[in-house]
C-alpha cells in the first residue's frame, strides 16, 4: 500500500464503501416534519407518560420541531397501524420510518451485521433455544439482542412474545430490519449517549463478547474514563484526531469518522476477521447494487464488481463493491493512525492476528476436527447439547475462544489470557480431551487425540510428561530437568 | 249547583273510556318499564347462546367484577336510559334477534368470532352517536381518579370533543382493532389459528353465508 497508485485505489474504494459524505447532518427541508397534528400529543402525554415526554422535550428532535407524529405516523394499510386519538399511528418506529429523514444512516445499516443479527443465529437458535432454553428465553434473551420477528396479531395488538423488543436486527412489521433505539435510547435519541461505550453493553457483554469489559480493561478504556470530559461527545462533528483525541470509544473505531475516513452506520464494515465463529476467517464484505451485503470468507475468491453473486436470501444480485480483508483492515487502521504511528499500528494488529491464528490452529481447528470425527463415527448422537462434550466444545469457541480473540482485538491483556485463552487451554486439556476419551473409549480416543492434537507442534509438550516445572510444586528446590 | 256544565261530548261512555284508557296506559308504561328492565339483564341477554359467547369476556372484565362491587349488566351499557329510549333500543335490537333466528349460526364460536368485528364496530358507533351516554350513567368525568397522579387531570383537561368510547374501546369484550385499521385477512387468520382450522376456512364460511 505504499505506492501512490495503490493508495489512490484504496481511497477510491474506501469512498465506495462510505458512500454518504459525513456523519449525517439531516439535509431535508424542515417542511417535511413538524406535522401539526403531532403537536396535539404532548399535552396529554406529559400527563400519561411524563418520562418519555420529558426525554423528547430535551432532545434534538424537539429542538428541531420533530414531534411524536413525525416518527409514529402510519398508513392505515401498515400491518401494525392503530388508530389513536383520531390519528393513524404505529407503536414501532422502524429504521424505515427513521429513514424518512435519516436516509444515509438507514442505507448504511441495511445489510450490516447489526441489521442481519437475526439471520446470524438462525442455525444456532433451534438447538440452543429449543433444547437448552425455551421460548421464554428466546423472547426475553436471544431476541432482545438479536431482534425478534415482530408479529402483529389479528386483533391489531403486537404479539407479546415478540414485542417489546429493541434487538439490533429486529424484523419489523414493515419488513425493514433493525432497531435504531437499540443504541440510540428513546425518546431522547442522543448522539452523545450513543457514542458512549455503555451504548453497546446491553448486548456486547456476557461470556462471548464482553466488549465493554474488554474496552474498559484496555488502555483506551482507561483513558476514556479519566478524560471523559475531553471527549466532545455532544459535538455535531465528531472526527477522531480533530474534534477529540482523548480516547477512542467503540463507535470511534467501528463506525466513527477519523481523519479522511468517513463515519458509517455499518458497524462491521471495518472488521477483517470473523471473531465469533468456531474458526476465525478473514472475510470480504460484498455490497450489492440493492444495498444488501454479505460476508464472504477469504477462502472463496472475491467477486469482481458488476458480477452476479448469491445474496443472503438466496436470490442473485449484482456486486457493487467488495471490501477485501486487507482493505477493511486498512480502514480500521486509519482510525489508529490518528494517534499511533504506522509501525505501532501494524505491530498491534500483528499481535492481534497472532492470537487469532494461535486460537485457530492450536484449539479451534483440532477441536472442530475431533467433533466431526466423533459425529461421523457415531460416537456422539447428532442431537446437539445432549452430551457433556458438546457443551465443552461450544464454550471453547463461543465463550472463552471468542473472549480471547476479542481481548486481543481491543487490547485487554486480561481478557486475552486469563479470561480467554487460558480458559480455552484449560477446557481443552482438562475437559475436552478427557471427554473425548470418555466418549470414544481409551483406545479410539487416544488415536483421535494422537492424530489431531499430539501430532501438532503446539501440543508436543503433552508428549513429554517427565519434563518438570516447579510451577505446581513438583520438584521444588530441585533442578527443573530432574 | 253551579252552571258549570260538562261539554256535550263528555258522556258517560267517554268517561269510562278515559278511565280504562288511563289504566291501560299506565299499565302499558309499567309493562314497558318492566320489559326494558327484564330485557336488559344478563340472564335475558344470554338466553341466546350467541350472547353467552359475548358474556364470557364480559365476565372477565372490570365491569363485571370491580372491587367496588358495582356490576354493570348488559343493558346498563347497551340500552339507553329512559323508557322511550330504552324501548326504542330494544325495538332496534330486535334485528339481532332476527339475525339470530334467520341469519348465520352465531351460536357457533367460529362464526361468532368471525362476525365479532362488525358487531364491535356497530356497537362503538352506537356509543359514539350517543356521546357515550350510558357510560355517564355511572362515570363522572371530573370524579375519575385512577391510580396514577394525572389520571384525573387527563380526564378533565384532555377530553374536549371526545366521549368515553373515543379512547376506551376493548374494555369489556374481545379486542377488536379500530374499524379504520382493521384487516379482515389477519383477523380470519387469527381465528383459524385459534380454532385449529385449515387456512382459508374463514373465507369459505363467510362466503357461504
Amino acid at each position: 500500500m505504499d505506492q501512490p497508485a495503490n493508495r489512490l485505489l484504496f481511497l477510491v474504494l474506501l469512498s465506495f464503501l462510505n458512500l454518504p459524505i459525513y456523519a449525517a447532518k439531516v439535509t431535508l427541508n424542515p417542511d417535511q416534519w413538524g406535522d401539526p397534528a403531532g403537536k396535539e400529543c404532548i399535552s396529554c402525554h406529559k400527563k400519561s407518560s411524563a418520562g418519555l415526554t420529558a426525554q423528547w422535550e430535551n432532545s434534538k428532535h424537539a429542538e428541531a420541531g420533530v414531534n411524536c407524529l413525525d416518527c409514529h405516523k402510519a398508513d392505515v394499510d401498515d400491518a401494525d397501524a392503530i388508530k389513536h386519538e383520531g390519528v393513524i399511528i404505529a407503536t414501532i418506529v422502524s429504521p424505515l420510518d427513521c429513514s424518512r429523514c435519516h436516509t444515509t444512516e438507514y442505507e448504511q445499516q441495511k445489510g450490516s451485521v447489526h441489521s442481519e443479527a437475526v439471520d446470524l443465529i438462525k442455525e444456532r437458535l433451534p438447538a440452543l433455544a429449543g433444547h437448552v432454553g425455551g421460548n421464554a428465553i428466546v423472547a426475553a434473551g436471544c431476541d432482545q439482542c438479536h431482534g425478534s420477528s415482530v408479529r402483529v396479531l389479528g386483533d391489531g395488538t403486537l404479539d407479546p412474545t415478540t414485542w417489546p423488543n429493541s434487538g439490533i436486527g429486529r424484523i419489523n412489521p414493515d419488513g425493514s430490519k433493525g432497531s435504531c433505539s437499540s443504541c440510540h435510547g428513546r425518546h431522547k435519541f442522543s448522539k452523545a449517549q450513543a457514542r458512549e461505550p455503555s451504548a453497546c453493553v446491553r448486548c456486547h457483554s456476557g461470556p462471548d463478547s464482553p466488549d465493554k469489559a474488554v474496552y474498559e480493561a484496555s488502555k483506551h478504556g482507561m483513558l476514556f474514563a479519566a478524560q471523559r470530559d475531553e471527549m466532545a461527545l455532544t459535538n455535531d462533528s465528531w472526527v477522531a484526531g480533530k474534534d477529540y483525541t482523548a480516547a477512542p470509544t467503540c463507535v470511534s473505531c467501528h463506525m466513527g469518522a477519523a481523519g479522511k475516513l468517513k463515519s458509517t452506520h455499518d458497524v462491521g464494515m471495518r472488521n477483517m476477521w470473523s471473531l465469533n465463529s468456531p474458526i476465525s476467517e478473514k472475510q470480504s464484505l460484498v455490497v450489492f447494487e440493492s444495498g444488501e451485503k454479505i460476508e464472504l470468507p477469504e477462502s472463496i475468491p472475491a467477486p469482481r464488481r458488476g458480477s452476479e453473486l448469491t445474496k443472503a436470501d438466496g436470490s442473485m444480485g449484482k456486486v457493487k463493491a467488495v471490501a477485501t480483508p486487507a482493505r477493511r483492515r486498512q480502514a480500521m487502521s486509519m482510525v489508529c493512525l490518528e494517534c499511533h504511528s504506522k509501525p505501532f499500528t501494524k505491530s498491534f494488529m500483528r499481535q492481534f492476528d497472532d492470537v487469532v491464528m494461535l486460537y485457530n490452529e492450536k484449539f479451534g481447528r483440532p477441536a472442530e476436527k475431533i467433533m466431526q470425527t466423533l459425529y461421523s463415527e457415531g460416537l456422539l448422537t447428532p442431537t446437539p447439547f445432549d452430551e457433556a462434550i458438546e457443551y465443552t466444545y461450544w464454550e471453547l469457541w463461543h465463550d472463552e475462544g471468542a473472549r480471547a480473540r476479542h481481548g486481543a482485538s481491543m487490547g485487554s491483556p486480561n481478557h486475552t489470557w486469563w479470561e480467554g485463552m487460558y480458559l480455552v487451554g484449560r477446557n481443552f486439556y482438562a475437559h475436552f480431551l478427557p471427554q473425548v476419551l470418555a466418549v470414544a473409549g481409551k483406545e479410539r480416543g487416544d488415536a483421535i487425540i494422537q492424530s489431531h492434537v499430539r501430532s501438532l507442534d503446539q501440543h508436543d509438550w503433552l508428549n513429554h510428561p517427565r519434563r518438570a516445572n516447579p510451577i505446581l510444586g513438583y520438584g521444588k528446590g530441585r533442578p527443573a530437568d530432574e | 249547583m253551579s252552571n258549570w256544565k260538562l261539554p256535550f261530548f263528555i258522556t258517560r261512555h267517554f268517561l269510562y273510556a278515559l278511565v280504562l284508557g288511563g289504566i291501560a296506559g299506565i299499565g302499558f308504561m309499567i309493562f314497558l318499564i318492566e320489559f326494558d328492565h327484564l330485557t336488559s339483564t344478563e340472564a335475558f341477554c344470554t338466553s341466546c347462546h350467541s350472547m353467552e359467547l359475548a358474556a364470557e369476556t364480559y365476565r372477565k372484565s372490570s365491569h363485571y367484577n370491580p372491587i367496588s362491587g358495582v356490576r354493570a349488566s348488559c343493558g346498563d351499557c347497551h340500552v339507553s336510559e329512559g323508557v322511550f329510549a330504552a324501548t326504542w333500543d330494544h325495538f332496534m335490537g330486535s334485528k339481532d334477534l332476527f339475525s339470530q333466528l334467520f341469519g348465520p349460526d352465531y351460536d357457533d364460536p367460529v362464526i361468532n368470532a368471525l362476525h365479532l368485528p362488525d358487531a364491535a364496530f356497530s356497537a362503538r358507533k352506537w356509543f359514539e352517536d350517543r356521546g357515550s351516554a350510558t357510560c355517564l350513567r355511572c362515570h363522572v368525568l371530573t370524579a375519575i381518579q385512577g391510580n396514577r397522579p394525572e389520571t384525573n387531570a387527563i380526564h378533565v383537561e384532555e377530553t374536549e370533543g371526545k366521549s368515553c368510547i373515543n379512547c376506551h374501546i376493548n374494555l369489556v369484550h374481545r379486542k377488536v382493532p379500530d374499524q379504520e385499521t382493521f384487516k379482515r385477512a389477519q383477523w380470519n387468520q387469527m381465528i383459524e389459528t385459534e380454532f385449529g382450522l385449515e387456512p382459508g376456512t374463514a373465507d369459505r364460511i363467510l362466503s357461504e353465508e
